[in-house]
């Protein structure tokens, strides 16, 4: 018999982008970084959202696509997670707006779920769980935020806005079949906000070696030790990706060559969208994949834990990919903007 | 303090998060918003659709009225969209300046914020348009 996540599959995609992007160089000049801190986060660019945007209207955007790519009505839809660590509501689901907002069914498991930037790997998780049991035929999965940074901080250079959306069903439906997922947790301070607080405070260097490499390699091993497989066996890598520089680092520690990690990079031109960081990151890899292709994906959030899931694309993928804007898309569409309107845009300055 | 009614956005929410249309089954017209009633041809005999939320700009205005609750949002464009259904509806349209708009380009309806009671009340969304990304 085999493992019960095999039922399961990626049977719908979707992302956002917002339009705006902002240089990162421009950040640096007005706090007065040196220019070797920019490069060595490998950034270039993030994304920032509209005043009128937040992790529900992408979401819901993201999620918009992802029910296209599926070819079902939305009121098939039974489950609605939405990872995100940055709710507009402290108190109020986001997931209860988006669901009717796109007509899902209202008989439907919906909650909203915070674990850092994991979250929204956290809602595809339990959606696997829910379709290989039975429970349910679909289920959307959203990862979306408008990252938060305090200014001038150095977090300030990746946190960015995006979103992405999952729809998850049956094994003979999907564009992608699960192999195997695994979860690796501990109790890691690297990363965190308290109530109240408008920015999130980190360990520095603390979010390294403790927190995202010793996670990610940690779930990547455990998924690679129960599935019998190695890393010259996935065609693709798509990690976390907090900054630039460290989806290659961990790919060059767990062996894999960064010809795999590369195709579904996406931080270094829009930043770290957080819960949507690595799954904007699949759907990019999605969208080129070829049929029978090994996919490794390995989310993580701070506080902290990783997933890694191995999945194979079917031949039915090449049917979803120009149904909804693909990554490519989304990620030429831009307008440059300066740090004023960034900070007007995000709040950073506003009215009384 | 409150500034909207909770209570009217509450009941009014499908018509802000999806376009409600009226398709006549007697004389095949269809119009907006939603009602019971054909405006064309009088019949009470009608159902009520979801627009596909994509249209074209018929024409458009700058607003520099700056609006509580919206204050970052400024200028404003707002515009007649033909939608794909035939009939035409006001529209704000986001993320494009007014130098780019032109009459005849193609949108697609996207939920945004509309408004919120800062700093504690209720935000409020709805469908504004933003140019088609994926033709």
């Amino acid at each position: 018999m085999g493992r019960p996540e095999a039922r399961a599959g990626v049977v719908g995609w979707g992302t956002y982008i917002p339009r705006y992007r902002l240089r990162v160089t421009e950040i640096a000049e007005l706090w007065g970084f040196e220019k070797r801190i920019v490069e060595s986060l490998g950034m270039f660019e993030k994304a920032v959202a509209s005043s009128d945007e937040d992790s529900v209207t992408m979401g819901w955007y993201a999620a918009k696509s992802a029910i296209l790519r599926a070819g079902i009505k939305p009121e098939e839809i039974s489950a609605v997670f939405v990872g995100s660590e940055s709710k507009p509501y402290a108190v109020k689901p986001s997931a209860t707006i988006i669901g009717d907002a796109l007509g899902v069914s209202r008989k439907r498991l919906t909650t909203d779920l915070e674990f850092a930037c994991r979250a929204g790997s956290e809602a595809i998780r339990l959606n696997v769980a829910l379709v290989s049991s039975g429970t349910v035929r679909y289920g959307l999965a959203i990862g979306s935020d408008t990252a938060q940074a305090n200014p001038g901080d150095i977090l300030e250079f990746t946190a960015s806005s995006g979103a992405a959306a999952y729809v998850l069903g049956p094994a003979e439906e999907a564009a992608a079949k699960f192999e195997g997922v695994v979860t690796y947790v501990t109790d890691t301070p690297d990363f965190w906000r308290r109530d109240l607080s408008k920015y999130p405070l980190h360990g520095e260097g603390f979010t390294g070696s403790p927190a995202y490499f010793h996670h990610i390699e940690s779930s990547v091993k455990l998924l690679m030790e129960e599935l019998g497989l190695k890393p010259s066996d996935f065609d693709y890598a798509v990690f976390h990706q907090p900054n630039g520089k460290y989806p290659l680092k961990v790919a060059a520690k767990l062996g894999i060559p960064k010809d795999k990690v590369l195709p579904g990079l996406v931080t270094p031109w829009i930043g770290n969208t957080y819960n949507a960081s690595a799954l904007i990151g699949l759907a990019k890899v999605l969208e080129a994949a070829k049929p029978g292709e090994r996919i490794l994906v390995a989310p993580f959030g701070s506080g902290a834990g990783s997933d890694a899931m191995s999945l194979i694309v079917t031949d039915k993928v090449k049917d979803k990919v120009n149904v909804a804007p693909t990554v490519e898309e989304l990620l030429s569409r831009k307008t440059y903007i300066n740090y004023a309107t960034y900070a007007k845009s995000r709040k950073i300055i506003w009215r009384i | 303090m409150l500034k909207n009614s909770i209570s009217i956005f509450w009941r009014k929410r499908s018509n802000y998060y999806r376009i409600k249309l009226t398709k006549c089954r007697k004389c095949g017209r269809i119009s907006y918003p939603a009602r019971e009633r054909c405006p064309y041809c009088g019949s009470n005999d009608v159902e009520h659709i979801d627009s596909s939320g994509h249209g074209k700009i018929l024409n458009y205005t700058v607003s520099y009225y700056r609006r509580e609750g919206d204050a970052e949002n400024m200028p404003r464009i707002v515009a007649l969209v033909r939608l794909d259904e035939g009939v035409v509806i006001p529209a704000e349209i986001v993320d494009s300046s007014p130098e780019e708009i032109k009459e005849g380009m193609e949108v697609e309806a996207v939920l945004r914020r509309l408004n919120s009671d800062d700093p504690y009340g209720l935000i409020y969304y709805g469908l504004k348009f933003t140019p088609v990304l994926n033709k």
